[in-house]
Order: C-alpha cells, then sequence, then structure tokens
C-alpha cells in the first residue's frame, strides 16, 4: 500500500514537473549554485586545475622538501601545502598559515619523490586562502 | 574475581547505536553500562559513508521514511554541529542511465519538500555545459545533471561524543571489553559476564540488558539462547586522502546500483558494495575484485579516477535484517526493537538493522522500549539537548590558532572534533608541536586522547584524532605518536614497538587491495620508515 502511494504521488509530481517544464523557459543556475555553497568552501575548480589535480595532490608527506627548501619565517610552506589542498574547502579559515617569506621551491621540488610541482601547489593554496 | 556491579541497565555494543542508547538512558536518569569489545564505532560505524542522510531513495517507497529520516537528520545537524558539514552531490545523467533528466529532477523537487527538515537547500538543475564548469572532471557525454545536498559526519567522533555525554551524565563505558557470557536466573537475563584488556574477568547485573552489538547481534543473542536473524551485508569503501572533487558524485554501477564518491572534509570516500557475508565478522577481506567494480563505475561519470591514488580501502557488514530473496536497497535499512520476554527471556532487548542517519531516532526507540520495561517515567531529550562541544558556538579557528601558537589549519581540525572544547584539549607545554603533518594533529591532542577519551591503541587514535588517516598513512607519524600515547599510558620501549607493530599490520590489510603505481612509492617510503615492523 505504502508503495503504492508513494509511486503514484511520484507519477503526479512526475506530470506537474513535465507540464512546468513546458510552460516555463528554463534558466541557468550553475550561479545560484555556486553562490549557495561559497560559504561551505565549495568551489569549482578550473578546467586546468583539474587537468593537473592528481598532480598537485600527490604527496606522500615525507618531509623532505622541508628540508630542501630550509623553510624560513613562519609561512608553513611547501611540507604542508598537501595538507591544505586536503582541506581545501576550509582553507580560507587557515589563511594565516600561508602567509609570510617564499621558501626555495626549486630546491623543494627537486628533492620530492614524487614529483609534485611544490610551487603551483603554493600558489594555488594561498589564491584558495585568499578567497 | 571483584563483586559485581549493579546498573539499570548494560548496553552491549558500542557503535554509533549501543553509545546513542546509553546516552539517551543515562539523560532520562537511569545507571548504564555500557560495554564494545573493540574500540567505540570501530565495526558498521566506522566503516560507513560517513553520512548523515534523508533518503531520497525511500521516495518510491514510502514518503514517510523520508520525513522521518529527514527530520532525525536535523536533529543530529543540530545537536552536533561541529562534526557535520554539507556535501553536495552532482547527479550525473548519461544516455543510458535508467532515470532520464527529467525523473531525476522529479524526483529532487519531491525531495526538496523534505530538506528543510534537516537545514538543507534545494537541488539545482545543471546543463552538460553547466555540470561541466562545476565540475570539469565529469565526462563529456552526460547529458545534464541535478544537485542534492546532504550532509557529512565523522562517525567515530560522533559516537565518542554520545560516550563521552553518557559518562557525564553517569554512565560506565568500556571499551576493549568482550562480553563472554549473559548472566541468567531462570528465563530472566540479569547481567553479563565480560573480559577486559588486561584479562580480567568480571561480572554485572542489570536490570535490563540491551543487544546493540549490529552484525554480532545474532552471536550475543545466542548467549540468552534466543535467535536474532539477520542477512549480513558486506560493504567497502575505497579512500582517497584528499579531496578529489569539492562536489561529490554520484554514479551508477554495472549492475545498475546507486554508487557514491562522498567528498569529505580532508578525504573522499569511494563505495559501496552490497553483498551478503557469510565469513568471520571480525576478520572481513577486501577483495581485488570490490575495488574494480567501484572504479569501473566511477571511470563512467569521472574518467581520470585511476589517476588519484587510493591510500587505503575500509570494510564492514551492514546488520541488514533477513530476508529470503532480493532485498529492494531502498528499504534494506529498516530497524527493529525485539523485546525477548515474547520469547520467554525477560530482562533482554535486541536493536537490530538501521542505519547511522537514524541511529538518534533508533536509540530514542530502543530506549522507550527499556523504560517501559522497567516503568521508568522520563521522555527522550535527545533530539535537542547538544552533544558536547556544542554547547556554545566556536571561535574563529585563526583566533584559537594565535593563542594558543599552533598552525590555524591545526585549530580548524581541532575544532572539528571538539568544538567549542577545543581549548581545553591544548592545556599543556607541547601544544605547539605537530605529531601528524597530514592531518594536521597536535602532541596535546593525542595526548589529551590517552589520557580523557579511552584511546589504548595506534588504531584508537587513528579513530579519535585521525593519526595517520592522510597521505602518508602513518610512515611519518606512528612512532613517534607511539612515544606520546606510550608516555600517557606508561609503555614500555618494548609495548611502544608492539603497538607500531600492531597498527602497521592492520593497515596494510585495508591497503593492500588498492596499491597500483603511484601506491608504491608512498609504500616504498612506509617499509624505509618502518624497516622491521612489517614482516
Amino acid at each position: 500500500m505504502g508503495r503504492t502511494d508513494s509511486l503514484a504521488k511520484l507519477a503526479w509530481a512526475y506530470g506537474v514537473h513535465l507540464t512546468r517544464r513546458r510552460l516555463s523557459r528554463p534558466r541557468s543556475q550553475l550561479r545560484k549554485l555556486l553562490d549557495t555553497y561559497a560559504s561551505d568552501g565549495i568551489r569549482a575548480l578550473t578546467p586546468a586545475e583539474r587537468e593537473r589535480h592528481s598532480h598537485l595532490i600527490g604527496c606522500i608527506n615525507c618531509g623532505l622538501c622541508a628540508l630542501a627548501a630550509a623553510r624560513m619565517g613562519k609561512a608553513r610552506l611547501p611540507d604542508v601545502a598537501s595538507s591544505y589542498l586536503r582541506l581545501y574547502a576550509r582553507v580560507g579559515e587557515a589563511s594565516s598559515d600561508v602567509e609570510g617569506d617564499e621558501p626555495d621551491f626549486e630546491a623543494a621540488a627537486a628533492a620530492c619523490p614524487v614529483g609534485v610541482p611544490l610551487e603551483e601547489v603554493a600558489a594555488i593554496v594561498r589564491r584558495i586562502a585568499a578567497g | 574475581m571483584s563483586p559485581p556491579s549493579d546498573h539499570d541497565v548494560c548496553v552491549i555494543g558500542g557503535g554509533v547505536t549501543g553509545a546513542g542508547i546509553a546516552r539517551d538512558l543515562s539523560l532520562r536518569g537511569l545507571s548504564v553500562l555500557l560495554l564494545e569489545k573493540g574500540d567505540w564505532g570501530a565495526g558498521t560505524t566506522g566503516g560507513s559513508s560517513w553520512m548523515i542522510h534523508g533518503g531520497p531513495r525511500y521516495l518510491e517507497f514510502d514518503w514517510e521514511t523520508t520525513r522521518l529520516s529527514t527530520q532525525d537528520a536535523g536533529y543530529i545537524v543540530s545537536i552536533a554541529r561541529n562534526l557535520v558539514y554539507r556535501v553536495v552531490f552532482i547527479i550525473p545523467v548519461l544516455p543510458h542511465d535508467r532515470n532520464n533528466i527529467e525523473r531525476m529532477e522529479t524526483a529532487m523537487e519531491v525531495y526538496d519538500r523534505f530538506q528543510p527538515l534537516k537545514k538543507a537547500h534545494p537541488h539545482t538543475r545543471l546543463t552538460a555545459e553547466e555540470a561541466l564548469l562545476a565540475e570539469p572532471g565529469l565526462t563529456r557525454e552526460l547529458i545534464g545533471a541535478v544537485t542534492m545536498e546532504e550532509w557529512g559526519v565523522d562517525p567515530h567522533r560522533l559516537v565518542y561524543a554520545n560516550v563521552e555525554d553518557a559518562v557525564a551524565h553517569g554512565a560506565r563505558a568500556m571499551n576493549h571489553t568482550r562480553v563472554i557470557d549473559l548472566i541468567r536466573d531462570g528465563g530472566k537475563v540479569i547481567g553479563v559476564r565480560y573480559r577486559t584488556a588486561d584479562g580480567a574477568v568480571s561480572e554485572a547485573r542489570a536490570r535490563v540488558v540491551v543487544n546493540a552489538s549490529g552484525p554480532w547481534s545474532p552471536e550475543v543473542s545466542g548467549m540468552a539462547g534466543v535467535p536474532v536473524k539477520l542477512r549480513p551485508a558486506k560493504g567497502i569503501h575505497i579512500v582517497y586522502p584528499h579531496r578529489i572533487s569539492n562536489f561529490s558524485i554520484s554514479a551508477e554501477s554495472i549492475d545498475g546500483r546507486d554508487l557514491l564518491m562522498v567528498s569529505h572534509a580532508g578525504f573522499t570516500l569511494l563505495g559501496t558494495t552490497d553483498d551478503d557475508f557469510y565469513g568471520d565478522l571480525d576478520s572481513v577481506d577486501i577483495l581485488q575484485d570490490e575495488v574494480d567494480y567501484l572504479l569501473q563505475a566511477f571511470e563512467r561519470v569521472f574518467p581520470s579516477i585511476r589517476s588519484y591514488r587510493p591510500v587505503r580501502t575500509t570494510a564492514a557488514v551492514r546488520p541488514t535484517l533477513y530476508k529470503w530473496r532480493r532485498y529492494e536497497d531502498e528499504l534494506s535499512r529498516r530497524y527493529e526493537v525485539i523485546d525477548h520476554a515474547a520469547q520467554g527471556v525477560e530482562g533482554f532487548v535486541t536493536i537490530a538493522g538501521g542505519k547511522l542517519s537514524m541511529y538518534r531516532l533508533m536509540a530514542e526507540q530502543t530506549s522507550d522500549a527499556v523504560c517501559h520495561k522497567l516503568g521508568h517515567q522520563a521522555k527522550c531529550t535527545t533530539a535537542t539537548t547538544a552533544l558536547p562541544g556544542n554547547e556554545s558556538d566556536m571561535e574563529p579557528a585563526a583566533e584559537l590558532a594565535r593563542r594558543c601558537g599552533i598552525p590555524a589549519l591545526a585549530a580548524v581540525k581541532l575544532q572539528s572534533r571538539h568544538g567549542s572544547r577545543a581549548e581545553k584539549v591544548l592545556d599543556g607545554a607541547r601544544a605547539g608541536r605537530l605529531v601528524c603533518r597530514c592531518e594536521p594533529l597536535t602532541e596535546a591532542e593525542l595526548a589529551y586522547a590517552a589520557r580523557r577519551e579511552q584511546v589504548r591503541t595506534l588504531a584508537d587514535a587513528f579513530r579519535r584524532v585521525g593519526l595517520a588517516a592522510g597521505p602518508c598513512a602513518g610512515s611519518a607519524c606512528v612512532m613517534r605518536a607511539a612515544e606520546v600515547i606510550g608516555r600517557e599510558l606508561g609503555w614500555s620501549a618494548s609495548q611502544r614497538f608492539d603497538a607500531v607493530r600492531e597498527f602497521v599490520r592492520g593497515a596494510w590489510l585495508g591497503r593492500a587491495p588498492v596499491l597500483a603505481r603511484a601506491g608504491w612509492a608512498q609504500e616504498e617510503l612506509a617499509q624505509g620508515a618502518m624497516r622491521g615492523l612489517i614482516t
């Protein structure tokens, strides 16, 4: 009985939906979607970021980059860049962590055993953190 | 053997349902003993998809179930604000899918009526081009998409928050404590006999014993001589240590099942399978075929999925209610409160079936049955009483970080586990040192977990504070973590070594099925860092 009732109500809703689609002109809802969830940090990656994303998050957290880069200032880059990318929905709340001097990214990237493009990762983290 | 302790109720099983029952009954003023053979939430709860969802699939079967499910999800979201976060699904529609875009949107329009009950937003509809702008990784073959919002949750912390609150209201809660027998007096169950982690055997008397042991329910009920019939179902997930996408994505498997790639706070879960399970509940293996089944489905909607490096797999067994023949996926998460007095066994109640999203309601109904048996007049208050850490609003993470001298990201994570009580956790001189860079996790929080949150093993720390949950899978942190925990618990050097070895062996079981290409780079690092521990 419950199932019959549910299917009947869904069938009615389907009819109403099709009628509404015929009578109204569809409008783009993408902006609404992105605006609704911006405060939750749910954003779209650019096609270029998506293309390289699996490389950007390939860090295995060995820590060699921090040794090679002789991290300076208070910025927690490059070795925690991976941690920030893990949580990029909430990186904005931790933007103070990525302010400060530039470490030697070239040396850091050269030491990385899995070839993470650390300078690029750091740039993305800083961009996301800035909002 | 020490003299037995006395309680109104003994709850067997420290998953989310058992913990929820212990909390509910404690808040109603009853004395409760909660026993868990492993760690809190280490079984079915921890192996779930980590979601509090409203159950849009139930719309085909019973709208009232959808209403109840969304309403209860709303309660959980209100009482556990620090533990939940929005999860937004893109549901792509491909040319040969079972449901066309109009049917999918109709379902979402109906579901929108229930979404306000759980403080969620209505759906949106996207053209193929718009869907690709929101998530460029989707297949170019899609013909449109709809979105749907649910809530993600850390189930381990949810369980522990319930345990913590139960204890705060007078309950006694013991993990790593296995019930080895039920004590009976004629046809009545009057207590339990249990063995603690150190091997000591004790007894506890209780006016009612509640069996909330999930898939182990038949084993526990067998001790009382009454059958509980389940149809256990195994489900696995593949875990990626990052968000692959900010949007979660659904996919249809080759046999027409709905699968999910869920973007959680700092990782991605891809699952799940749903197969009848007949094996050892304490040793659930993961097959390469199961991993391939999931990847095959997602490759169709998200072609680059195989270029991402999974870090481990999880497996759990659902305590599905028994039914011969095919179970409709959508209703297989039903539950039942069984008073075994009808079978001639007084003082014994089983809660069987169910799902994480409805744990609070299951706990309420079980507690109602227990109170009825005891003639105890007290209303359930768990729908509105905040869990620990939610009593007040959290301060901005950056401020907490500045005051306590920790990275802001560590503060974000700390607050996600402890809510407004975060600063209390950082008391102590070691606050600023990170023990786990991936998470990131401070030594102070790890020490607090050992001192105050019943962490007894490194795997317990994985569940309680996310130790070794990130990309390095523990290779950079477990040795040091053993030092921190060992200092709190008085471990000798060999005990610390043994603890690391036990953790590494356990982690390998979940990692082996997904090692491929890049995974071996991480594995070589782990092998090097832990030389001599992996045998």
